[in-house]
């Protein structure tokens, strides 16, 4: 399933062939987003202060480029969204759906949860040490034994955890604090 | 003429002190590790040492960098011979012709053929960079405000189109996205803050480097791990040193591949993946064992390599000489430049034109450091291929995380990184090609500012945008390209010109 779709890898026989369903269906929710942006950005470039008070050139307003930009992005999100619509893709609903929620994707998620719990919330709340410690530690027990395929023995995976968790954080730390002189968070 | 050969020996000179040299064996070796292990990427490994050279000397930093990214685009090959699985984008035409070989049990053969024809990719380009690049820095001095807002539109359409072949509308959607985000900040003529919603932080813009960080390192994290399955290694132990009479038995596809590498560098935002499948795809055209590709042509491989490793010099003609990175490492070693004030463009050739030869003496040494490693050191990059992936992309991803706090040390971007890794990732799964995001994030300023110069200079009047020669042959270029990638356009064009061909015969 997840082989032509967009939460997996395309074989490279396919590339040549026509796009998948799903990647059809990503491309028309796709093509929206960008007319909705590109709306917004035209409109706020549009509004931008022409800096009449200073008197300076119309054609040089702060709003010039950022308005252009929008204006091609919302052709380009026009040919995109319209060009999905009229390319038929039988199953391309279901297809997505089924990437959406395929084993790769929760992998995928998983990482997104650990990573964004230790960039966004425990680095800044814990001592930098603590924190990539506890990163690493629990990044490499979920995946090699919880998430992997032939799961790893929980007794195996502990000790190389603990020390590549221990490793890291002492090394990381060391070097950026002490050599390039960086206050860590 | 003469003047260069005497700047080339001083550059030269210049690295050959044992701090230097030290530093040439541990980042080339460095780079070849990052290449070989899959999911580190060249542009990765060249971002996240930025901050390691921060307080390094300007010539040494420079040097580390460009150790470690033409390590890196060589040491793919290793993972695409035994792993069947591109170490770096740019090794995915190796991939091809170089795992069959090694399922032949010829992997040492495949190994040392990559090696050499890597090292005379490198060399070719590197002979078209001293010839090249003072031409074009001379040349450069002529352009004004008209032709720099043209050359970076050229930059960002060129790399839409060509990186991503099949669908250049999603390059192009790429390319406005980063010359989007560049629009963040203050902006250079008036000094007006645009889209920074009250956050004194988007004040000063999107750094680059926080976001190259994310696009090319938290993005490719969440690809690698993504994948369930893990790729063996098939290995053999025969002969990794070739022969002579097997590497120049293909003269004619080395030269031709390195050349079309050195030109694919030359074009802005192209980078080394093009420049290989380009070479390849020539190769496989003229060749007459054609049938043999994809089978384990040993053709092919050199082809693959000798294309990719070329595009790395290639890459530094239009970095050096004009600002525009030539692929995407190349845009962070800009942004490494500058923070080391080194300001590559136009002035660069007379302001130091010692910079020029400095890079070209760094190629020629790493180039050599990639030979002796890539030949002698088998066995231990065979167990740099081993380690477990979710061992070290947590590692990676610390690095990731203090590489772009500790610039500006700042925790905003962290979240920059992040950020740019979570839109990096979803785009690439759709297939929206990385690199005109990178050269638009880039080339907006540029864009930008000459634009509304160039208006302000004429007092509202376009016409010299148009009229001034180069202008308007870059303009129309730019305009072509366009045309052309509009399906209904181009099989037209090719209709007339089928049509041509057949009245003629």
């Amino acid at each position: 399933m997840d082989e032509t779709g967009p939460g997996g890898t395309v074989p490279p026989a396919a590339i040549d062939t026509a796009e998948p369903p799903a990647m059809i269906k990503a491309d028309l929710l796709a093509g929206l987003f960008f007319i909705v942006l590109s709306v917004a950005t035209l409109v706020a470039s549009w509004n931008m202060d022409r800096l009449t008070a200073r008197r300076i050139n119309p054609l040089t307003v702060p709003g010039l480029v950022p308005g252009i930009l929008s204006a091609a992005l919302l052709v380009c999100g026009l040919i995109l969204a319209i060009r999905s619509v009229r390319t038929s893709a039988p199953g391309g609903w279901h297809d997505l759906r089924q990437a959406i929620v395929s084993t790769a994707a929760q992998r995928a998620g998983a990482v997104l949860l650990l990573t964004l719990a230790y960039a966004l919330v425990l680095v800044g709340l814990l001592p930098f040490w603590l924190a990539t410690g506890l990163f690493v530690f629990v990044f490499i027990m979920v995946f090699e034994t919880w998430l992997a395929a032939p799961r790893q023995p929980l007794l195996q995976t502990m000790p190389w955890a603990f020390g590549l968790a221990v490793a890291t954080a002492t090394l990381v730390t060391l070097v950026f604090e002490r050599l390039f002189l960086v206050r860590l968070p | 003429m003469f003047d260069g050969l005497g700047l080339l020996a001083t550059g030269i000179g210049h690295f050959l002190t044992p701090l230097s040299l030290f530093n040439i064996v541990w980042a080339t070796l460095l780079g070849i590790v990052i290449g070989a292990l899959p999911g580190l990427t060249a542009t990765m490994g060249v971002a996240l040492l930025v901050t390691l050279t921060y307080k390094m000397d300007p010539d040494q930093a420079i040097l580390c960098l460009m150790c470690i990214y033409s390590g890196a685009i060589y040491g793919g090959s290793r993972t695409a011979i035994l792993l069947a699985i591109p170490g770096t984008p740019a090794s995915a035409a190796t991939t091809l012709d170089g795992h069959p070989l090694a399922l032949q049990g010829k992997a040492g053969l495949a190994m040392g053929l990559a090696t050499t024809s890597s090292a005379l990719g490198t060399i070719i380009g590197i002979v078209a960079l001293a010839l090249i690049a003072p031409m074009l820095g001379e040349a450069a001095l002529r352009f004004g405000t008209y032709e720099f807002f043209w050359l970076a539109l050229f930059g960002v359409v060129i790399s839409g189109q060509l990186t991503a072949m099949d669908d250049p509308l999603k390059g192009y959607i790429a390319g406005i996205l980063g010359l989007l985000v560049a629009m963040v900040g203050m902006e250079s003529l008036h000094a007006y803050q645009r889209f920074t919603f009250g956050m004194p932080a988007l004040g000063g813009g999107i750094d680059l480097i926080p976001a190259m960080v994310g696009a090319f390192g938290f993005a490719e994290i969440l690809a690698v791990m993504k994948r369930s399955a893990q790729a063996r290694i098939v290995s053999s132990s025969d002969r990794v040193v070739p022969r002579l009479g097997e590497v120049l038995r293909y003269w004619k596809t080395i030269l031709r591949s390195g050349l079309i590498g050195t030109f694919v560098g030359i074009v802005p935002g192209v980078g080394e993946d093009v420049g290989a499948w380009a070479s390849y795809a020539a190769a496989k055209r003229s060749s007459k064992e054609a049938k043999l590709f994809g089978r384990g042509s040993q053709e092919g491989l050199i082809a693959a390599e000798t294309g990719n490793s070329a595009v790395v010099p290639g890459a530094m003609i239009p970095t050096l000489t004009l600002a525009l990175p030539g692929s995407a490492a190349a845009a962070v070693l800009i942004a490494a430049m500058f923070i080391h004030g080194i300001r590559p463009g136009p002035l660069l050739m007379t302001e130091s034109p010692e910079t020029l030869y400095q890079i070209v003496a760094i190629l020629l040494f790493s180039t050599l450091a990639i030979l002796v490693f890539g030949l002698t050191l088998t066995k231990p990059l065979l167990k740099v291929l081993a380690v477990p992936r979710e061992r070290l992309m947590a590692v990676v991803y610390v690095l990731c995380v203090v590489g772009s706090f500790a610039i500006t040390q700042r925790l905003f971007d962290v979240y920059v990184m992040v950020g740019f890794g979570i839109i990096g990732f979803i785009l690439r799964e759709m297939k929206y090609p990385m690199a005109p995001l990178v050269l638009g994030i880039i080339l907006g300023d540029l864009l930008d500012l000459n634009l509304r110069r160039g208006l302000l200079l004429t007092n509202g009047d376009p016409s010299p945008f148009f009229t001034r020669p180069i202008s308007a042959v870059i303009c129309g270029i730019i305009v072509v390209t366009i045309m052309m990638s509009i399906p209904a356009v181009s099989k037209r064009v090719r209709a007339v010109f089928n049509r041509t061909k057949a009245a003629q015969s």
